[in-house]
């Protein structure tokens, strides 16, 4: 009863010293939120609000989506409507095309990750250099983010020392963090100073003042957008927001949830290009989202801000990395996002979860990550998507458990299971067996047992 | 029908229950005893410093025994008479590399998390983060508590109005193994000066 | 005040020991208890596989089975949940649902409805606590590490009255044993590691005894711990709560 998961996070535990790093790596950040949100008396009613904000925002979104294409208009701004990922990456190519850009400097975006832009930009001529130091390391690396805040986790110092002694020049045999990052900074530096445009994601879009907000720890989305004449601001229609007074809320919140700091070191307000650059462009990119507004069970995904706290906590995504599941942001938010945009493809995904509920506690905008993911779970058999051994047993249970003689006969029978020869147990394919030692089935069950003691 | 219009009456179309916006008022946010003891401490403990200015000291005097090494300082500020770089009136952004120390002003800062809000007021922005070592000018007395009194009262330059960003220390990563390093691809180090009134 | 005893499937075959003890602790108290005969399963299982639709049959039955008590009462906080939030919703315009709303896990049926603050059993052990997720997150039997909320833990309170115990509490408090139902069988690898994870930090606590409000978490990390040859004893809560009456 395997899935691309469950076999891809069995290599990964293979690994027993790095899957132990992994899951202690990302329980510190789980603790550090937890220390971020006991500090806040008002923490619990924060969530409340961001959560009400949000359902109130993203059911009059086209309302806000207006509000802020106009204001951003007014601004000198030009803003574009995306439907999808192909046409997103064409309205781009268009723009850079336009001003003969070379070189793009970008920093962290989610969106153009789930739009493939890269690739699509460097077939058609332009250099994208990633600047977000984990996103520059994949990138070097040609590989894809494991988390959606720390995109380059996965990867230990000596990983990373041996990548820049190759891609950077660096010395030889010094993976010491603080140094590499320095060789980074210099490399990074120069690309800032020779790119031709730059850009951005939108953590916020402010309906009110057209601003498109920014937050970072490295300052990269301003280097970005400092030096090269163009920038270009990619955000997700859903993360639009009404003004000022909802993104206090939400600014709190999304570093204390998602990193444990309570602040991302730059917070970052572009309203307009600075004087001596070309016009700012803004894409907002549909995608799905407006489909997904109309899902009855599904919709309030869209609440979610992307601050990864839900695969800080999530103890299946500790023990199986990124990498293990089949859509590019993986954990809670990934498993429900990846089967709204392809059942086919991410169902499998939709089991990598105990129902333990650790996501939507932790949430800070309050999404039903596992309470979602329950429902999923039972539109996959509609889905074509079901597994066939699980209704099996599902069917076989229900057969035994619908019918109080054949329950009464078999739990009778049950404790012959405990003469089975422990090879046959064993065997591989009782799947119980590979973590456990079977359990003693008593003589008597419960309802037999009830009738002496009632005596 | 454009692509906009497209999407929004798509949108519209799928909206199924609607919601209203919730109150905010009553949204009972921390506070400080002594807010700027409260942004000292969170400054310092997000990898800034926080030199307290003197009645009648010169900043310029400050900052050379601060930065003693230092050979290229930007800034635009009238008060400033020891930058070698002015952002208003460098040919293009990239001049302004290797700056050694950037001076700016803040507005305001924040108790809760050490920001500081910065408007855009010069030609050229990139003096805020492509300075080696970054120096803010901040007068003491203002600092509001927390972020929903501060977006009470951000404001951008009548002039550069395009831009304002709050900055809270150093620029930093972990990415590399969760290693925290101070100094990723903006300042590397972070002054608040506090200015007496 | 009429209290129907509902044990579950697995309970009923695999720990009929808890099921003596949940009974036996009833009556101590004088409570007026009866176990309906041909009960089997609330249907969780297969819910949770994401076929929620073979519970109806199992909910319906429940439901005229139960509906004449005051209050139904179970050893198990998972399958207590799940009749409470789910059991509403698989009856809707089929079949009147009143059990949902009867339904409690024997912890918090003792803590919130009788009350008991008196001496209990004797003990004399310490005890790691494992705050089984439903009982955590569904059913409010302690506060969620994850919210920043009054800390509360009604298990402990209720285990506190027993003689001689020793309630600790591991690392990770109420971090998920990795059981999840069929996830223990389709997810072999992460359930074994999140198991072996939880028992060896209830070993650290230097407890000899892990006790839950669940039997299936029991299972599982008994399982997992026999197989690794740990030397732990699993007891459901209630088990200890009557030890000795």
């Amino acid at each position: 009863m395997s899935t691309g998961h469950s076999i891809a996070a069995k290599e990964f535990l293979k690994n027993q010293t790095y899957s132990k790093w992994h899951d202690a790596t990302f329980w510190a950040v789980r603790s550090k939120r937890d220390n971020m949100a006991y500090g806040l008396d008002e923490w619990e009613q924060l969530r409340e609000k961001a959560s009400a904000i949000k359902r109130h925002t993203i059911t009059h979104l086209d309302e806000y989506l207006d509000q802020f294409a106009t204001k951003a208009e007014e601004n000198g701004c030009i803003v574009h409507w995306a439907k999808d990922a192909n046409e997103f990456n064409e309205i781009v190519y268009g723009i850079l095309k336009n001003h003969n850009v070379k070189k793009l400097v970008k920093s962290k975006s989610m969106l153009t990750e789930e739009c493939e832009m890269n690739p699509y930009l460097e077939a058609h001529g332009i250099e994208v250099v990633e600047t977000d130091l984990g996103e520059r390391i994949i990138q070097l690396k040609g590989q894809k983010p494991s988390h959606i805040v720390m995109p380059a986790i996965h990867l230990n110092h000596d990983d990373v020392g041996e990548l820049f002694e190759e891609k950077l020049g660096s010395e030889k045999g010094n993976h010491d963090p603080t140094y590499l990052t320095y060789v980074a900074r210099l490399s990074l530096r120069n690309e800032f100073l020779t790119a031709d445009a730059g850009m951005t994601g939108g953590n916020f879009g402010i309906a009110e003042t057209g601003d498109i907000v920014v937050c970072t720890n490295e300052g990269n989305a301003d280097m970005s957008t400092s030096c090269p004449k163009l920038h270009i601001a990619a955000i997700g229609l859903e993360k639009i927001i009404p003004n000022y007074d909802c993104l206090a809320v939400f600014q709190r919140m999304l570093c204390r949830a998602g990193t444990g700091q309570p602040t991302t070191t730059y917070t970052s307000h572009f309203r307009k290009a600075r004087p001596t650059a070309h016009p700012m462009h803004i894409v907002l990119v549909d995608n799905g989202r407006s489909e997904w507004i109309g899902n009855p069970e599904h919709w309030e995904a869209l609440k979610c801000i992307r601050c990864g706290s839900c695969m800080n906590t999530c103890p299946v995504y500790r023990r199986s990395g990124g990498y293990s599941y089949s859509y590019f942001i993986p954990g809670p938010i990934g498993i429900n996002l990846g089967m709204l945009r392809d059942t086919q493809q991410h169902s499998g995904n939709v089991s990598a979860c105990t129902l333990c509920l650790s996501c939507q506690t932790v949430c800070p905008v309050k999404v039903n990550l596992g309470d979602q993911i329950y429902q999923w779970r039972q539109q996959l058999d509609d889905f074509g998507t079901a597994n066939p051994q699980k209704k099996l047993m599902c069917k076989g249970m229900s057969a035994i458990y619908g019918n109080s003689g054949i329950y009464n006969l078999g739990t009778a029978l049950a404790h012959w299971a405990n003469i089975i020869p422990s090879p046959i147990i064993n065997c591989g394919l009782n799947p119980w067996a590979e973590g456990h030692k079977m359990m003693e089935f008593p003589k008597k069950p419960f309802h037999k047992l009830i009738k002496e003691i009632e005596k | 029908m454009s692509n906009k219009e497209d999407i929004l009456k798509r949108y519209r179309a799928n909206v199924r229950e609607k919601y209203d916006m919730p109150d905010l008022s009553d949204i009972k946010a921390i506070t400080y005893p002594d807010k700027l003891v409260q942004f000292i401490k969170m400054t310092e403990s997000v990898g800034g410093h926080v030199i307290e200015v003197k009645e009648g000291q010169d900043i310029n005097e400050l900052v050379k025994e601060m930065y003693p090494d230092a050979k290229e300082i930007a800034s635009n500020l009238p008060e400033v008479t020891i930058a070698t770089r002015n952002p208003d009136n460098v040919g293009r952004a990239r001049d302004l590399n290797g700056t050694d120390v950037g001076i700016i002003r803040g507005k305001f800062g924040v108790a809760e998390n050490a920001c500081v809000w910065i408007p855009q007021t010069m030609k050229e922005k990139a003096v805020c983060f492509i300075s080696e070592n970054l120096v803010i000018l901040l007068p003491k007395s203002q600092i509001v508590n927390n972020m929903h009194e501060a977006y009470k009262r951000i404001e951008f330059d009548k002039e550069y109005d395009g831009y304002g960003t709050f900055i809270s220390g150093p620029s930093k990563t972990a990415d590399i193994a969760q290693v925290l390093v101070m100094g990723a691809q903006a300042a590397r180090s972070a002054t608040v000066l506090l200015l007496p009134e | 005040m009429k209290i129907g005893l509902f044990i579950p499937c697995y309970v009923d075959v695999v720990y009929p020991q808890v099921g003596v003890a949940t009974y036996k602790l009833l009556k101590h108290l004088g409570l007026d208890v009866t176990y309906p005969l041909n009960q089997t399963c609330c249907g969780q299982p297969m819910a949770n596989a994401g076929f929620e639709k073979q519970a109806i049959p199992l909910a319906e039955k429940f439901e005229d089975k139960f509906k004449e008590f005051d209050y139904v009462v179970a050893p198990s906080v998972s399958c207590t949940a799940f009749i409470k939030l789910n059991y509403p919703r698989l009856l809707e315009g089929k079949h009147e649902c009143v059990t949902s709303g009867k339904i409690m896990d024997v912890v918090e049926f003792l803590h919130d409805v009788i009350k008991v603050d008196h001496p209990l059993g004797t003990f004399p052990h310490k005890v790691s606590l494992h705050n089984s997720c439903h009982g955590v997150r569904e059913l409010g039997l302690s506060s969620p590490s994850e919210e920043h909320v009054t800390p509360f833990n009604k298990i402990k309170d209720l285990l506190n009255l027993v003689e001689g115990i020793q309630v600790l509490e591991p690392e990770r408090p109420d971090e998920c044993c990795g059981f999840g139902g069929m996830f223990s069988v389709e997810e072999t690898a992460v359930s074994a590691q999140m198991g072996l994870d939880k028992v060896q930090r209830h070993m650290k606590t230097g407890a000899r005894f892990v006790t839950g409000p669940d039997c299936s978490c029991l299972m599982h990390m008994a399982g997992v711990a026999k197989k690794q040859g740990l030397n732990v004893e699993f007891k459901h809560v209630v088990e200890i709560l009557a030890a000795g009456l």
